[in-house]
């Protein structure tokens, strides 16, 4: 089923990317399905990538972040064209990427995602605003150690009792 | 004139926390704009502290309404890497514990939307129908949310013939009741004011934004994971894809019954012609470094997860993805434009789960 579309993939990738700035396999499950593997040595060919999914009618599904053992940030965008998976993987050294948002809208909340959990910036991003917290708490924070108390800025605990009852006594006169 | 108006983060009308800023002009909605972060409980992160066996619990936790998809997708993931063969027994169980939270979920989101039309004896009477599964899920599973289904290389539970003639019983009571609902669903005055041309998604919205489940195939939009990607037993037991081309809250109200007696007839194919074999075949699997992404069709849509190991007892990184995350974006096209009484019922239509989009 999906023979001939792996091949026109592979094909345009083949067309569009260096030869030496990529490595391609592909994986076979029990049933079937095919899945690409894409590892980009050059962050920027990500924009093509995203245009070869955008021609074949794909989206991107997700885009997962992580910090690898040597301490880089490492990107694995999952992309579906028909129900076929190209995981593509680059890596952002300067914690910088391009956006694909432009060209696939569908990676809209993802991008802001990483941004704010890794703080990995995603370049010319249309709407680069806060996806689930709040802007009190420091970019790339799912690195740090953070008490589950100051996350909740006290709300679950008696700090934030003290707090209003020092407020209250100010506010009296 | 314009007038603003906040919705939310808690407000009456909606079942989680999510905040609406909706711009209105007399009655109509012009602009909306959502913020959420309300329930960000950093899962993913708790996730990589604990053990392979210990993320079994965690991700079950991740969602109520689809907490069976959870850990399925989670140890497809673990058994890819690991190279773990799974029985054939078991894979078709995992079908019909994945079926039963499916029907369970599509007619809880039914009732709420007969409550938010204001129809509140239909709420009631599908609320009482979904009992049936809710029967079916204590009884066999012993919980009647988190059913603790799955397991590495298996399933935790096994159907014996008495067990299978209590569910082919009780789905015998529930399908005359569907069929009854279906009618009253379709065809009633009330519920169709209500739906029909309302929060409309077209079709190259759904596709561009990368919407899933029944709110892509109410726009016309066939990526169901079973079909498209088989894994466990769909390969066998073929699911029907349910299309509807309105992309309004009737369509996708529509796609939802349909499905409910679609999978109706999965269980019954599947416990009746469960395969012999072992429900698991390792018990404390080794799980070497590598990476994996596998993909089920949870009652929502499509859910995926990532899973990277590097030969220890915990993953490296894992990530998931539920479809309320894509689907969300929709509603900055089909609330626009719409009344303001509209908003709740065209926000239920996507069947929002909030705690695990924000994880």
């Amino acid at each position: 089923m999906y023979e001939t579309l792996k091949r026109k993939v592979k094909t345009e990738i083949k067309e569009r990317l260096d030869k030496d700035s990529y490595q391609i396999k592909e994986e076979i499950d029990e049933k079937g399905n095919v899945q690409i593997w894409v590892k980009l040595f050059n962050k920027k060919d990500i924009l093509h990538i995203a245009q070869i999914i955008k021609d074949f009618g794909g989206r991107c599904v997700i885009i997962s972040a992580y910090k690898s053992k040597d301490d880089d940030y490492v990107l694995v965008y999952h992309l579906d064209i028909d129900g076929m998976l190209v995981n593509v993987e680059a890596t952002a050294t300067d914690k910088k990427i391009d956006s694909i948002t432009p060209i696939l809208n569908s990676a809209n909340w993802t991008e802001r995602e990483f941004k704010e959990m890794y703080g990995i910036e995603p370049i010319s991003h249309p709407n680069p605003a806060r996806l689930f917290l709040d802007d009190s708490i420091a970019e790339g924070i799912l690195a740090e150690y953070m008490p589950l108390s100051q996350a909740m800025n006290g709300a679950a605990t008696c700090c934030m009792w003290e707090r209003i009852e020092s407020e209250r006594n100010e506010n009296e006169y | 004139m314009s007038t603003k108006i906040p919705v939310g983060p808690f407000h009456i009308g909606l079942e989680e926390p999510i905040y609406f800023k909706i711009d209105l002009e007399g009655e109509t909605v012009k602009e909306v704009d959502m913020i959420n972060g309300f329930v960000h409980r950093g899962i993913e992160y708790l996730a990589m502290q604990k053990n392979f066996f210990q993320n079994l619990i965690l991700t079950e936790r991740v969602c109520s309404l689809c907490s069976n998809n959870h850990p399925f997708t989670y140890v497809m993931a673990v058994e890819k890497i690991a190279g773990i063969k799974v029985s054939k027994r078991a894979n078709y169980l995992r079908v019909v514990a994945d079926e039963v939270k499916r029907i369970a979920s599509h007619m809880f989101n039914l009732s709420m939307l007969a409550h938010l039309v204001g129809f509140h004896s239909l709420m009631t009477q599908t609320m009482e129908a979904r009992e049936i599964m809710q029967d079916i899920k204590e009884s066999i599973w012993g919980n009647r949310m988190d059913m603790s289904a799955n397991t590495l290389s298996g399933v935790k539970y096994d159907l014996d013939e008495q067990r299978i003639e209590y569910i082919l019983n009780k789905l015998e009571e529930l399908e005359p009741q569907v069929d009854e609902m279906m009618d009253i669903y379709f065809n009633d005055k009330i519920v169709r004011a209500r739906t029909i041309g309302v929060g409309v998604l077209p079709k190259e919205d759904a596709l561009r934004l990368g919407i899933t489940g029944p709110t892509a195939r109410g726009s016309g939009v066939n990526n169901d994971v079973r079909n498209k990607a088989p894994y466990a037993a769909y390969d066998e037991l073929k699911p029907i894809v349910m299309l509807e081309e309105g992309g309004d809250v009737y369509s996708r109200m529509r796609v939802r019954w349909r499905e409910v007696k679609d999978s109706i007839r999965l269980v019954r194919e599947a416990i009746t012609n469960l395969p012999e074999g072992e429900i698991v075949t390792q018990r404390r699997p080794h799980i070497p470094a590598g990476e994996a992404v596998t993909r089920s069709e949870a009652p929502r849509g499509e859910l995926i997860y990532y899973l990277k190991t590097d030969g220890s007892q915990k993953p490296e990184r894992m990530r998931w993805r539920v479809p309320t995350y894509m689907n969300w974006e929709a509603l900055r096209v089909m609330i626009p434009g719409n009344k303001l009484t509209d908003v709740s019922v065209i926000f239920n239509s996507i069947d929002p789960c909030i705690s695990c989009t924000e994880r």
